[in-house]
């Protein structure tokens, strides 16, 4: 069903995806916002294959998916809509960066003029303008990678899907390409990123979505996937203070604290808790009453890197 | 929260008519085609049969010229007669070039972007497998039609204007003949050479199997025919069933030793089928790694 508001999003109703016997993704309902989405999960846990179907190269075996409001049964209207990046280097062979480009706006409908006036703009956009000229088959992996977001951009999409955008660029380029999925994303460009390189994810993504073998094992923002998690996960915290015996002593007194460990340092204090905002609340309060010197209150295991430790590692604790 | 605000502007401009995408492929595949001296000299060398052809009507219908060179139109037309059989073996050889010209060019379309997992780049974009296959299919009709039916229909209507006096209706089967016979070999090769391509991830490897396919099968279907006395066998060879199929097309006699020209066209057609479905099976946006 259509409405204005899923009409703004990236809707997997149930989606189920077999290749022959094999399963690729199973009975997956998402409802992808704009903004930067996360893709996260172990090699063969559906990631490349959701993107497939979001992006119309594969038909959902079950379910439907629906971009935008539109479905893959008008792909005229839902490719222009979408630009895709794979891991791959899908380079034809003897193309300059530019041609690159350029042939697939043609492909897509757009007359040489316009072609040549966006291809430049997108070159310009992932700073390849003076490598543009060169044959891709000359270029680093870190301008490969620059030149696959430039094409993926170039015809102006609604929803960009990125495949392991971020392997094999330096830190500059890293934090560069970053910036622009920031930029794309604040203007309401859907930029959907797989990636295996967690922290990064969990810098750039406003919500993520965690796969293994198949099926969406949590979905939406990071903060909010760990607070679910914390029953049989409790958030870990670390307190840096003056006196971490006296904050153990007033903090295990709580019910929702399970574990307060001196830090090995003596300079802390790790505190397991199964209600963080209740354990902040005390900690305030704990603080005040002692007049306790805090240097830094640190969650341990809120990012990605944990979440994806706990629910597909399944080792139950941060490395 | 900023990212509704939406200040990101989609093109909504207009587009280019659907069905002339596909020749987006060949113009970028021309680049590279052309880059190759050896294809630019072989080329040039497959405008050689039409060129002697031209000189031969030429001559034909310009006494002053044959005396130049010690001739008469008489001997001149028992040497070359210009008639359905001199277009005929214009074609064969023309035909034999075209193989040859797309064992230079075929194994190198498709196999790369297989090679290279291109194929999702392609089809994430207004634009069908079948879109696909035409666009890589016609850097081969395009080349190959430049070598046979157009220097060939270009060679009658010389002849025709040349002979005048309803030439060309007379003869209007050697036209059909070198235009439906150039279609029929050149859709046949192409195909043949996108599917061997398409399952034959590196050019070289592509190459050869063409090569040896095309070989093997002639040198099959001939043993066959050899060992069990019969013409049947030559239906696997596409070399024999395409010069059964010209030989009926030009209303020549067949001879003993081809095929039934009937059988020749459901090999052709079948072999075509078994390519497309071949290239159904690989040309895909995705592979599943099991």
């Amino acid at each position: 069903m259509s409405s204005p508001a899923t009409d703004r999003r990236v809707v997997f109703d149930n989606v189920s995806k077999f290749y022959g016997e094999v399963l690729g993704i199973n009975r997956v309902s998402l409802s992808v916002p704009p903004g930067i989405t996360g893709l996260v999960g172990p090699n063969g846990s559906g990631k490349t294959t959701l993107m497939n179907l979001l992006v119309g190269l594969l038909q959902p075996t079950r379910g439907s998916v629906r971009v935008l409001g539109i479905d893959a049964d008008h792909p005229e209207e839902l490719f222009r809509h979408v630009g895709y990046a794979t891991q791959y280097d899908g380079f034809p062979p003897g193309f300059t960066g530019f041609q690159f480009i350029e042939s697939y706006l043609r492909i897509h409908g757009f007359d040489r003029t316009e072609a040549e006036a966006l291809t430049w703009k997108s070159i310009e956009r992932v700073g390849l303008v003076e490598a543009a000229g060169r044959k891709v088959a000359g270029y680093s992996k870190g301008m490969r990678q620059r030149i696959k977001l430039a094409q993926a951009i170039a015809h102006q999409p609604s929803v960009l899907v990125l495949d392991e955008p971020l392997n094999g660029l330096d830190p500059m380029a890293r934090a560069e390409v970053i910036a622009l999925f920031r930029e794309l994303a604040d203007g309401g460009l859907h930029v959907i990123v797989s990636s295996h390189i967690l922290h990064e994810v969990d810098l750039i993504s406003d919500q993520v979505v965690l796969l293994n073998g198949g099926y969406v094992v949590a979905e939406g923002a990071i903060s909010g996937v760990r607070d679910e998690m914390e029953e049989e996960h409790p958030a870990q915290v670390l307190i840096r203070c003056n006196r971490p015996s006296l904050l153990a002593s007033r903090v295990f007194e709580q019910d929702h604290v399970v574990e307060a460990r001196i830090h090995e340092d003596g300079k802390g204090l790790l505190v397991r808790t199964r209600d963080a905002d209740k354990f902040y609340l005390l900690l305030n309060q704990v603080v005040l009453d002692n007049d306790l010197t805090v240097e830094t209150v640190m969650p341990t295991d809120s990012d990605v890197n944990a979440v994806y430790q706990y629910l597909i590692v399944g080792q139950g604790e941060k490395p | 929260m900023a990212v509704y605000e939406r200040s990101y502007g989609r093109y909504t401009g207009p587009a280019t008519s659907e069905w002339s995408r596909f020749l987006v492929l060949p113009r970028y595949a021309y680049e590279v085609v052309f880059k190759s001296k050896l294809f630019v000299g072989f080329l040039a060398l497959c405008f050689a049969p039409p060129f002697f052809a031209l000189l031969v009507i030429y001559l034909y219908h310009n006494v002053s010229a044959l005396q130049l060179i010690g001739l008469t139109p008489q001997k001149l037309a028992e040497i070359f007669p210009i008639s359905n059989s001199f277009f005929f073996y214009g074609m064969w050889i023309q035909g034999a070039l075209s193989f040859l010209l797309v064992f230079f060019v075929g194994p190198a379309l498709v196999s790369p972007d297989l090679r290279n997992n291109g194929l999702p780049l392609y089809l994430s974009r207004p634009f069908t497998r079948t879109e696909y296959v035409l666009g890589k299919m016609s850097v081969l009709v395009i080349l190959l039609s430049a070598i046979t039916w157009v220097p060939g229909m270009l060679l009658l209507l010389l002849q025709g204007y040349l002979e005048g006096a309803g030439w060309l209706a007379r003869n209007w089967r050697i036209s059909f003949g070198v235009l439906v016979g150039s279609w029929v070999w050149i859709v046949y090769l192409s195909l043949f050479a996108l599917a061997v391509s398409a399952w034959m991830k590196w050019k070289p490897v592509a190459r050869l199997s063409l090569a040896l396919l095309f070989f093997v099968l002639m040198g099959f279907g001939g043993a066959i025919s050899g060992i069990l006395n019969t013409r049947w066998g030559l239906t696997l060879s596409p070399w024999h069933v395409i010069g059964a199929v010209w030989v009926s097309l030009f209303g020549l006699e067949p001879g003993e030793l081809l095929p039934p020209a009937g059988a020749c066209w459901v090999a052709l057609a079948g072999g075509c089928l078994i390519f497309l479905w071949l290239l159904s099976r690989r040309i895909r946006a995705y592979e599943v790694v099991r």
